[in-house]
């Protein structure tokens, strides 16, 4: 063999080409596992609080700031050693306009870490990078210079943020209720005009709701006083900032979320802020149009919307899957269905939310509308995209996720079980449902999880019925009927959509849209993992019993 | 097995009561529970495929009303005493404004023709000065009348060369209980005299739009024609009102039969009984000679504006009816006035032609008592049938569009027009459009415009090609990718470790799609613009290096080889193919320089001329393929795994080498697998949206440029659709676009299906 040169010239083509096959799917694994670090990188590194560096220049005022980037000055046709350039965060949106400058690594005449440089996260305008000068009650001057206000600073916050916590505590509990009973009773006022019930009648339901109506604005107001009186005291302490120009900058200490000195601070407190952060991302509301603060709202709708999407299709997916398996008669139409039902998953979602737009938001959600609530026309109240009409369509792109996997169970039951159960006399629904079902469940499971996934990763269908860049409220509150499956909701997804494409400080929220793409890809993919390991234990576990 | 399942079923007891025997202790309870299991089940399953169905069902209904043609009723008729010469309807069909022979302004009460309202349009102006000849002023008829295009208003020509306008201002009101009431408010008429001698005009035109804007012209009895132009503005600070008159005298033309004047006092346009059309260019001053074309030997009976006064309609002697509007001359930069298109001729001559006021509809009228409406852009004829009225001396459509009024001298006659999607054909939405201010012909897809006179561009075709490009940058990308990684992966792999890489592979499947958008979009996007000559060097480096591996691989003496599985190289591979790529990222600005001479940009742009978006065709292609890629390596990889091992067996046995067994026996035989592979994954690329709504400009260009933008199908669902009015033709085209994915996937899945099925069976044979 060794001596034939052609099959030698053979066998090194062979070989070549085997290498080159070897090469495509070590590239594949290279840009699956590049892109989960990426992404892993990108998402962890934004709660990672970096020194800050003051960067002096020899004809401009100094910076100060963290550095986001460095890269080669573009200058075309430059031979040589390119220059270097650095993006820098200095935040004080509200002083200079930007977050970021780019600064020539040539301009530079020197820079240091300042141990007094704060960094002040703010309700708004973004994050102050500066030094703290004084902080004051109205014209008394409570603490000056900057070591003496940072000690000051600390016991004084952590009172306002308990007032903060008070305010929001009466906006969402208190005075959203009264909101919602008032809007509630304007909608009884609207659609008593509607029902035009008998003069009489008609007369004294409209005074009763007038009295009801005027009870609950007397309690507006007076919880509208309060909260004025509780903000008024929230915001008399303010701290005097000073930016690395000298530019001066007075905010109220109950804006601060956060004050920190970086460039003091050890490892060990860099964690503790590293894991209080990563607890504000996942808990908090957005703050300032969802470029900062956390994404609990998105969270929260996206496991609702998944949870109620699974409501739906789970009895129906495992329902047509017992059908087609156990019930109709195997033959060209059960194959056809099959046929038809594989490839309905890989029928474009957008398709899907083409049609859940179509016909439950216009079609059923605007009879809903005309019949039971003709009050609040012309606003919609079912008749426009929801979190139920978008957990609907949701279930219908997922239902053959769970109809094939469900049949997959199924069909790895040994059709001896089924003659065991049926020969001891049980009926033939038993059988299914005490013994084949049991035994199909982790391939059910498997689907159902799948079909979960899928549809937390999903975005294109849900923007046509039901997602918003802001929910006001959750879909769930303290006010009746408690769960509000009318409501609008948010999305991971939709946020990484929105907040990445819409927003106009890309540079700014880059990095919370990594963290949000890596929570998304951690849910999703430790669900699939989960299901795939469910499927290799099922396989398994039937491997060897299977007739 | 089989055998088995059917005598279970023979056994079962199918809902029949027990019939001593074994069963019968089977108490009727669980029987009957048995029964409606069985009846919820089969209810339940059966529902549930239906309504698969229904989806697609329920998106053809959706979609259907784009192909019905307009419906039109011949309604009510009011009788009238005198003849109408030119009629105006109010928004909700409530009131008629109708001029009479004597010059006299009725607005007449629809519902029971009372007259709610006069004014004698010829005696308000009537005041006129003694002529300066001296000569005694011989009462003025009208000579004409009509209520020109795309305004509310009624214009009229006197015997004594004067111009007459009279606006109708239509107030609609709503009292307490929102009941709503017209009244028709008739400012003082305008007045222009045209010909300074006083002669009857003839053929004349006219313009009012609100009181700050008139135009009027016309031929006089010497053949010149007169215009003026006269236009009020009002000072925002001063309050002071300034009136500006242009008066413009041309040369003698031949006889004209028709004239027409735009809302912007710019055109004028008139038509000659030998077919001859003529446009005078009013801001070029009276020194510039009209425009002349032919529009074919037949007289030129009617003319119109469409909505924006820029299609030019022209009626026949011969029943012809064209539409013309200006055009951008590629040559020397100049607007002629081009026949754009024909519609279907008229048995006789076209006596009226009105327009809509909502959309390029309109109505032709001909001499035979043939009425019929079309659509310009579209060119449908979108009803066709008898007038209701013999001899029209007037027709208006309503402002809604939604019904026409024709004025026969004792009837005023009542049309309602169903018209909802007029501005689709199967020209329009797959064909080439000739629209208004383009060059040619061309397919565009433009649904909303600013203007409420904007031409709606649905021409699904540019979209399609987006969708194709799309699909075929990520193919191009992924077959190769996913294929050789398949084949690699299942020919030349230990178990052990394609147990590992595979879910590895398969991960990538389902990782959210906008995730890989907002990658490719904000991440990959900007890096690819600063190092794509890196990209390019890949191509040539990653192989070889890759080659070179392997070489030196199989130099490794055979004895340290064995103690790595088989295909343990793939992490030299891998290795391998991560220091490549740091290289070529490394060496990439120097290769710039050395072969584009610059940047790769302004080489491209020299050489090719074509730009280079930051959002484009490769990067989509990378993110997508990068979608696509574990869908084809799955199933590729199970067609691979799936051939038979007796096959491969025999292969070798024969003395054949792994890569001979590979490409001769277990690629053939797996073939059906790949092709239906890829045709899963071209299912996939063609209905992705997230990642070409956020990797691309999402322009819709038909451009073939790896570095340009598109826009798919899909993606434009997501753009336009929440903007769509419901049951809007926008909103059932997109339906149409929907539609049209999911017959394309539903398509090429079945096929791979079907092909897969029957792989399974031969692989069965063998």
């Amino acid at each position: 063999m060794r001596a034939d040169p052609g099959q030698r010239q053979r066998d090194f083509l062979g070989m070549s080409m085997t290498a080159l096959c070897g090469g495509a799917l070590a590239l594949n694994l290279l840009l699956i596992l590049g892109l989960l670090l990426l992404i892993g990188y990108q998402g962890a590194r934004y709660f990672w609080q970096k020194d800050l560096v003051l960067i002096e220049r020899a004809d401009a005022p100094p910076l100060l700031g963290e550095i986001h980037a460095r890269e080669p000055v573009p200058a075309a046709g430059d031979a040589g050693e390119p220059a270097h350039r650095l993006q820098l965060r200095v935040g004080n949106r509200d002083l200079t306009g930007g977050d970021f400058v780019w600064v020539d690594e040539a301009a530079i005449s020197g820079h240091r870490s300042p141990a007094d440089a704060v960094l002040i996260e703010r309700l708004e305008w973004g994050p102050f990078y500066g030094r703290m000068v004084e902080l004051r009650r109205g014209d008394e001057v409570l603490a000056a210079g900057g070591d003496e206000t940072w000690r000051a600073f600390a016991p004084l916050h952590r009172i306002k943020l308990a007032e903060r916590a008070a305010i929001r505590e009466l906006e969402k509990g208190e005075i959203g209720e009264i909101n919602h009973a008032i809007e509630k009773l304007r909608l009884a006022q609207r659609r008593l005009e509607l029902d035009d019930p008998p003069p009489a009648e008609r007369a004294r339901r409209a005074a009763e709701l007038e009295a009801a109506l005027a009870a609950r604005q007397a309690e507006f107001d007076e919880a509208a006083a309060r909260l004025f009186a509780m903000r008024d005291r929230l915001e008399a302490e303010r701290l005097v900032l000073e930016a690395a120009d000298g530019a001066r900058k007075e905010i109220p200490v109950g804006s601060v979320v956060r004050a920190l000195r970086p460039n003091e601070m050890d490892t060990l407190a860099k964690l503790g802020l590293y894991g209080s952060r990563v607890w504000e991302f996942v808990a908090d509301d957005p703050r300032e149009s969802n470029t900062e603060g956390g994404i609990f709202p998105a969270i929260f709708g996206t496991v609702m919307m998944v949870f109620l999407m699974s409501f739906a299709v789970v009895p129906l997916g495992v329902l047509a899957a017992i059908y087609l398996r156990e019930y109709a008669k195997q033959g060209p139409l059960v194959r056809m269905v099959n046929i038809a039902v594989n490839n309905l998953a890989g029928v474009p979602s957008i398709v899907f939310g083409v049609f859940g737009l179509g016909f439950f938001v216009y079609t059923i959600g605007g009879t809903i509308d005309q019949l039971f609530y003709p009050e609040a026309l012309p606003t919609p109240t079912y008749g426009t995209g929801g979190i139920l009409w978008a957990a609907l369509t949701l279930a219908l792109l997922t239902v053959p996720v769970v109809i094939v996997a469900t049949e997959e169970g199924l069909a790895a039951v040994p059709g001896i079980v089924r003659a065991g159960s049926l020969a001891l006399g049980a009926t033939k629904w038993e059988t299914t449902w005490k013994v084949v079902v049991p035994a199909a469940a982790p391939g059910i499971l498997t689907g159902v999880i799948l079909a979960m996934a899928r549809a937390a990763g999903e975005v294109a269908p849900l923007m046509i019925v039901g997602m918003v860049k802001l929910a006001p409220t959750l879909p769930i509150d303290g006010n009746f009927p408690f769960v509000h499956f009318e409501r609008k909701f948010m999305h991971l997804g939709f946020h990484i959509y929105d907040v990445g494409f819409q927003s106009p400080n890309v540079d700014a929220t880059k990095p919370l849209v990594f963290a949000t793409a890596l929570l998304l890809i951690v849910v999703v993919t430790g669900m699939n993992l989960v299901a795939i390991a469910i499927r290799n234990h099922l396989r398994r576990k039937y491997a060897g019993s299977a007739v | 097995m089989a055998l088995l399942e059917s005598q279970v079923d023979r056994t079962t007891p199918r809902g029949a009561a027990p019939r001593g025997r074994a069963v019968a202790r089977t108490s009727a309870r669980r029987l009957w529970i048995d029964r409606l299991a069985r009846w919820v089940v089969t209810a339940g399953g059966l529902a549930i495929i239906a309504s698969i169905l229904g989806i697609l069902v329920f998106i053809l209904i959706e979609v259907l009303p784009l192909t019905r043609p307009a419906r039109v009723e011949v309604g009510r008729s009011l009788p009238i005493d005198r003849p109408v010469e030119a009629i105006l309807v109010d928004e909700y069909q409530t009131h008629a404004a109708v001029l009479g022979p004597g010059g006299t302004i009725r607005v007449l009460r629809l519902e029971d023709g009372a007259v709610v309202a006069d004014t004698a349009l010829l005696a308000a102006a009537a005041q006129h000065p003694a002529s300066p000849t001296g000569a005694a002023p011989t009462p003025a008829t009208l000579v004409a009348a009509n209520a020109p295009p795309g305004g509310e208003a009624i214009v009229a020509a006197t015997s004594d060369g004067r111009f007459l306008g009279q606006t109708v201002d239509w107030r609609v009101e709503f009292d307490a209980d929102q009941k709503r009431s017209v009244h028709a408010e008739l400012p003082q008429p305008v007045e222009i005299e045209l010909d300074p001698e006083r002669r009857p005009l003839r053929t004349f035109a006219g313009q009012l739009r609100g009181p700050e804007s008139v135009a009027a012209a016309a031929q006089l009895a010497d053949g010149s024609v007169a215009v003026v132009r006269r236009s009020t503005t009002e000072n925002a600070f001063t309050g002071e009102v300034e009136t500006s008159e242009e008066r413009l005298r041309y040369p003698a033309v031949p006889e004209l039969t028709t004239l027409l004047i735009d809302g912007e006092q710019r055109n004028l346009f008139g038509g000659t009984a030998s077919g001859e059309l003529y446009w005078w260019r009013l801001d070029r001053g009276e020194s510039s000679p009209p425009e002349t074309l032919s529009a074919g030997s037949s007289a030129i009976t009617a003319m119109t504006f469409l909505i924006g006064d820029r299609s030019l309609v022209v009626g026949q002697q011969s029943g012809a009816i064209s539409v013309w509007f200006p055009v951008r001359d590629p040559g020397d930069e100049e607007f002629r006035l081009r026949r754009i298109r024909d519609l279907p001729a008229h048995d006789a001559a076209i006596v009226e032609l009105e327009p809509s006021k909502r959309n390029r509809t309109f109505l032709a009228k001909d001499a035979g008592g043939t009425l019929a409406l079309y659509f310009s852009t579209s060119e449908r004829t979108l009803w066709k049938g008898r007038s209701p009225v013999g001899e029209a001396t007037a027709a208006v459509i309503s402002p809604k569009g939604d019904g026409a009024f024709l004025a026969s001298p004792d009837r005023l006659a009542f049309v309602a027009i169903d018209n909802p999607h007029p501005e689709t054909s199967w020209r329009a939405l797959f064909g080439s459009v000739w629209y208004e201010g383009y060059e040619e012909p061309d397919q565009v897809w433009q649904s909303t415009g600013g203007t409420d006179d904007f031409e709606a561009k649905l021409s699904l075709t540019p979209l399609i090609f987006g969708t194709l490009k799309g699909t075929f940058y990520s193919l191009v990308i992924a077959i190769p990718l996913a294929i050789l990684g398949a084949m690699f992966a299942s020919q030349f792999l230990h178990p052990k470790l394609l147990a590992v890489i595979k879910p590895t592979v398969e991960i990538m499947a389902a990782l959210p799609s906008v995730v890989l958008g907002f990658l490719a979009g904000l991440w990959l996007a900007p890096l690819l613009e600063r190092v794509f000559p890196a990209l390019l060097l890949c191509f040539l480096v990653l192989p070889f290096l890759v080659w070179a591996a392997g070489v030196a691989w199989s130099r490794v003496p055979r004895r340290l080889r064995g103690r790595f599985p088989a295909g343990a190289e793939i992490f030299l591979y891998l290795v391998v193919v991560t220091l490549g790529l740091g290289l070529c990222l490394e060496v990439g600005p120097a290769f710039e320089r050395l072969a584009f001479g610059g940047t790769f940009q302004s080489w491209l742009y020299d050489s090719t001329g074509m730009r280079y978006d930051q959002r484009n065709a490769v990067v989509v292609g990378l993110a997508m393929g990068f979608a696509v890629i574990p869908i084809i390596f799955a199933i590729t990889e199970d067609a691979f795994s799936n051939v038979p091992r007796n096959l491969v067996a025999g292969s070798l046995a024969l003395g054949a080498n792994r890569w001979q067994t590979v490409t001769r026996v277990v690629l053939p035989t797996a073939s059906p697998g790949i092709f239906s592979a890829v045709m899963i994954g071209f299912g996939r690329a063609v209905g992705e949206t997230m990642i070409v709504l956020m990797a691309t400009g999402n322009t819709p260009i038909m451009d073939w440029s790896p570095f340009n933008g598109f826009r798919t199908l899909s993606a434009n669902i997501a753009v336009e659709i929440p903007e769509a009015p419901f049951g809007g033709t926008l909103y059932r085209t997109l339906f149409l676009a929907a539609l049209l994915l999911f017959v394309l996937t539903f398509l090429v899945n079945t096929a791979a299906e079907l092909v897969r099925q029957r792989l399974r069976r031969k692989y069965a044979q063998l």
